[in-house]
């Protein structure tokens, strides 16, 4: 009969387990035990799963529990229980570590207090050992959150930064890292004094020099208060000590150097704004692009947070050769999800503003990229690659040029419409707002791969982002098009649908709704008539939305909707005539004085066009609108206008009541001869 | 009741600083999507040879006193196809660009010759003479000025034998949306027309489409 207990060959992850959980085993077989279980599943992800099912970490909790009592009665054995308490909690922390399934498993069986509770033991081995599988924990977003703002939380914290262990303090600047969150938890932490000792960790090993400059780009993210603080004399030298950290032999405290420098710049305009710095960082990140572990899968999002929104970053990062570097990237082959998703996030940081960049990712055919990038497995992928097209559309030269509406852009954009994720169906939908804007007469392509339906589909969604980006698209795409594109257009839409999106709940769809309908009547006097449809029913719904709103982004394209049905013929005028001028009851009526006092010039000059229209010379039935739009009022209200702050509305002012002048004066002199 | 009518608009120096720095404000007729249509009068001499001309806005970014769009020419005499061109255009707001072009082989001297053929540009033209517009404030003159610099052949290739070397002289009148302009290319005949109106695709009425982008 064989024997396994006494091989020397690694046990069956069963058999170990059995040992863990017995109640027979004596306590030296299962201290071997957990040193035999550290040792398979160190750096090995494979076995960490296996044993995760197996249930091995409720085990080894329950171990380190039993220990930590056996060993508080004291006795002979402690130093036997001590080295229990440090491979249990070793074991623990390998489970932890760069695997979230582990960290869940943890959590789950308790061992969060127990662990916490070895900090403050006696022994500095045992104390380390917790410290360090903690510290593993507190690298997953899993980890509990760490309450800063209770004060014996607090000077728990305080008395870890202030240890003399390199893994305790490591442990402290790591619990800021991931817990430190709000602007409150930031203030209190600025209180209790822990920048300045945090600022005493740079001088520390590297790993407490990493530690600390997480924490501190944790600290004044997004906090003038708590940045300025940090600038303050009392932390000495403090940001030159970081500044030089950019320089560090290391790659990793390279790259936290720059985030903390970002994050203290990102506070203030005034702070670090000198070119030599933003050269460094631009520079320092650039290179750290370059690192093939996860420094370099991180690097692209510091530089992101250096970039975004800052067009004279983007024009350093432009003239450092950053796009190219991207494309070597590119061109090097396929990388992890998260390298991927970077390189897009930055492409589309880059072409967000500058039309140089736009023009130079082109060149280098980055669009070949995006067809893999759009159908990539991760969701993450997915959406930067969304964003960076929506970017690189906003280019009008190139969206004149046809650049981007092809079958290769738009038909992976299109499928992405239906994608289990609602953020790339979101990022989905804003790229092909723009890449729709085009000059070239490729609107079809959209229609023809299906993205109208698709299009119209979202636009019924109940998420309001999913409904006002997919009317956006229509809109656009609306903009200029053909009449046998608009045709089929509305065959999907259907007035029942355009409609609904009019009375949508949200102004924003309202909005977009109606702008929608603004370039549906625009172009040739055939279009008009798609709001004459079913007795007017979209007509309605659109002086009614005017009528009702408060809105002014909704009622200025409300108001060039009609505007320009009344650019139309005879029945067009009347129509919004009647609408603006009803015969019974006077809303309408004090609707269009209203907007003509507005305040927003953009509303003013809406109004005023639709009122030029109305009063077009040549249209028989002109006098007749004269002399109701008179009787309304409305000459008085021009006369104020006449002399407007704003030019247009000046201009337009002049322009109308120059058209009811003439008509006023032949009504006036035809009235005269009928007396 | 008759209310006087305040004329003319005329452009103001901005006081206390060396920067006209107030922007054009938009004006309706000069937004993307209007057209207009006319013709260029290819030679200054021979009136009569004139190609019609159709101009389509597609972008506007006055905070960086741009815009741009196409220009079609339907009777030129070497192509069998109307040409488009895409053209980018420089809005003359003194604080992106001042009557000085600077580039496009046009001198100060260039400048002022062809701006003065504008009538509603000589109360602007002493000031102009000595720091190119920069004081001046424009944002409530009735009339835009700009540059547009055709960028590149929209249908045809670089080998229809036509040239897109010079720029435009443009001045844009916000009363009623009518264009005039002139070519400028050292290797052209000098001060081609080009005249342009606001165009309605013949219904009675204005109308104005638009697009957002994200």
């Amino acid at each position: 009969m064989p024997t396994s207990a006494t091989s020397n060959h690694p046990s069956r992850p069963e058999d170990l387990i059995g040992r863990l959980n017995s109640a027979h085993t004596p306590y030296e077989a299962k201290l071997k035990a957990l040193r035999d279980l550290k040792n398979q599943i160190i750096g090995n992800r494979t076995k960490k799963l296996a044993f995760l099912k197996l249930g091995a970490v409720p085990s080894v909790v329950s171990i380190l529990s039993s220990a930590a009592a056996a060993q508080g009665g004291g006795g002979d054995n402690r130093e036997f229980y001590e080295s229990v308490l440090i491979q249990s909690a070793a074991v623990i922390g390998s489970f932890a570590c760069g695997l979230d399934a582990g960290v869940k498993a943890v959590l789950d069986a308790g061992a969060f207090p127990l662990l916490l509770s070895l900090i403050s033991h006696l022994n500095e081995k045992v104390a380390d050992a917790g410290a360090r599988s903690l510290k593993l924990i507190y690298q997953s977003k899993r980890a509990p959150k760490y309450e800063f703002l209770q004060e014996k939380n607090m000077e728990f914290l305080l008395s870890l930064l202030n240890s003399k262990n390199e893994n305790v303090t490591g442990l402290g600047a790591n619990i800021i890292t991931h817990s430190c969150q709000t602007t409150a938890e930031q203030q209190a932490l600025s209180e209790a004094g822990v920048i300045k000792r945090l600022v005493g960790l740079l001088g520390g090993s590297i790993n407490q020099k990493d530690a600390s400059l997480e924490s501190l780009a944790a600290m004044v993210k997004e906090n003038p208060e708590v940045s300025a603080k940090f600038m303050g004399p009392e932390n000495g030298r403090a940001l030159n000590v970081v500044i030089e950290l950019m320089k560090d032999k290391h790659p990793r405290t390279r790259l936290l150097a720059c985030m903390c420098l970002i994050s203290i710049r990102n506070t203030s305009t005034s702070y670090l704004q000198d070119s030599g710095i933003k050269n460094s960082l631009v520079s320092v990140l650039l290179e750290l692009l370059d690192d093939p572990g996860p420094v370099g899968d991180e690097a692209p999002f510091v530089l992101s947070s250096l970039i975004t929104e800052k067009e004279d970053m983007q024009k350093i990062a432009f003239n450092a050769n950053l796009i190219e570097k991207l494309c070597e990237h590119l061109n090097a082959g396929s990388y992890q999800a998260k390298r991927l998703q970077g390189i897009f996030l930055l492409l589309g940081d880059l072409c967000s503003k500058l039309e140089c960049c736009r023009d130079r990712v082109l060149d280098l055919q980055v669009l070949n990229f995006v067809t893999e990038a759009l159908a990539h497995d991760s969701a993450e992928v997915r959406t930067a690659a969304c964003n960076f097209l929506k970017n690189v559309s906003r280019s009008v030269k190139n969206l004149s040029a046809g650049q981007f509406m092809n079958e290769a852009v738009a038909v992976p954009l299109v499928r992405l419409l239906c994608d289990s994720s609602s953020s790339v169906q979101i990022a989905a939908l804003g790229a092909i707002s723009n890449i729709v804007v085009d000059f070239m007469a490729h609107k079809s392509v959209l229609v023809q791969c299906g993205g109208v339906k698709q299009l119209v589909q979202l636009s019924k969604s109940m998420e309001s982002a999913i409904r006002v980006n997919a009317v956006w698209a229509l809109r656009n795409l609306t903009f200029l098009v053909s009449y046998r594109c608009k045709e089929e257009i509305l065959l999907e839409l259907t007035s029942a649908t355009l409609i609904s999106l009019i009375n949508d709940p949200e102004p924003s769809v309202q909005g977009q709704a109606l702008a929608l309908v603004r370039n549906l009547v625009d172009g040739t006097l055939n279009s008009i008539n798609y709001v004459f449809g079913e007795d007017g029913a979209v007509l309605h719904a659109i002086a009614r939305q005017l009528r009702s709103t408060s809105k002014v982004e909704v009622q200025i394209q409300g108001m060039y909707t009609l505007s320009n049905v009344a650019s139309g013929n005879e029945l067009h005028k009347e129509a919004v005539m009647n609408q603006l001028l009803p015969q019974a009851g006077n809303d309408a009526e004090k609707t269009l004085v209203k907007f003509l006092q507005s305040t927003d010039s953009r509303l003013c000059t809406a109004t005023l066009w639709a009122l030029i229209n109305l009063t077009f010379p040549g249209s028989p039935g002109t006098c007749r609108r004269v002399t109701e739009l008179r009787n309304a009022g409305i000459i008085t209200q021009l006369k104020n206008m006449i002399n407007d702050h704003c030019l247009d509305v000046k201009l337009r002012a002049r322009m109308a009541l120059g058209q009811l002048m003439i008509f006023g004066s032949v009504w006036t002199w035809y009235t005269s001869i009928k007396v | 009741m008759p209310v006087r009518v305040v004329e003319p608009s005329s452009p103001s120096q901005v006081a206390g600083t060396t920067q006209g720095n107030t922007l054009p404000q938009p004006c309706s007729l000069l937004s993307v999507g209007q057209a207009f249509s006319g013709t260029q009068n290819v030679s200054s001499l021979q009136k009569d040879e004139a190609w019609r001309v159709n101009v389509r806005i597609q972008g506007c970014d006055l905070d960086h006193g741009y815009l741009c769009g196409t220009m079609e020419a339907l009777n030129v005499p070497m192509a069998d196809t109307p040409v488009v061109t895409f053209w980018e255009g420089e809005i003359v707001d003194t604080k992106n660009y001042t009557f000085f072009t600077g580039k496009w082989g046009a001198t100060a001297e260039d400048d002022i010759k062809h701006w003065t053929k504008f009538p509603s540009f000589s109360p602007l033209l002493s000031q102009v003479e000595v720091d190119g517009g920069k004081s001046l404030d424009l944002s409530n003159y009735p009339y835009i000025f700009m540059r547009w610099k055709e960028q590149y052949f929209v249908n045809v290739g670089t080998d229809c034998g036509l040239t897109i070397a010079g720029f435009y002289y443009v001045c844009f009148s916000c009363s009623d949306g009518s264009i005039n302009g002139f070519y400028y290319d050292p290797n052209s005949s000098p001060f081609q027309k080009l005249e342009l109106k606001s165009t309605n695709d013949g219904k009675s009425g204005f109308s104005f489409s638009s697009y957002e982008l994200q």
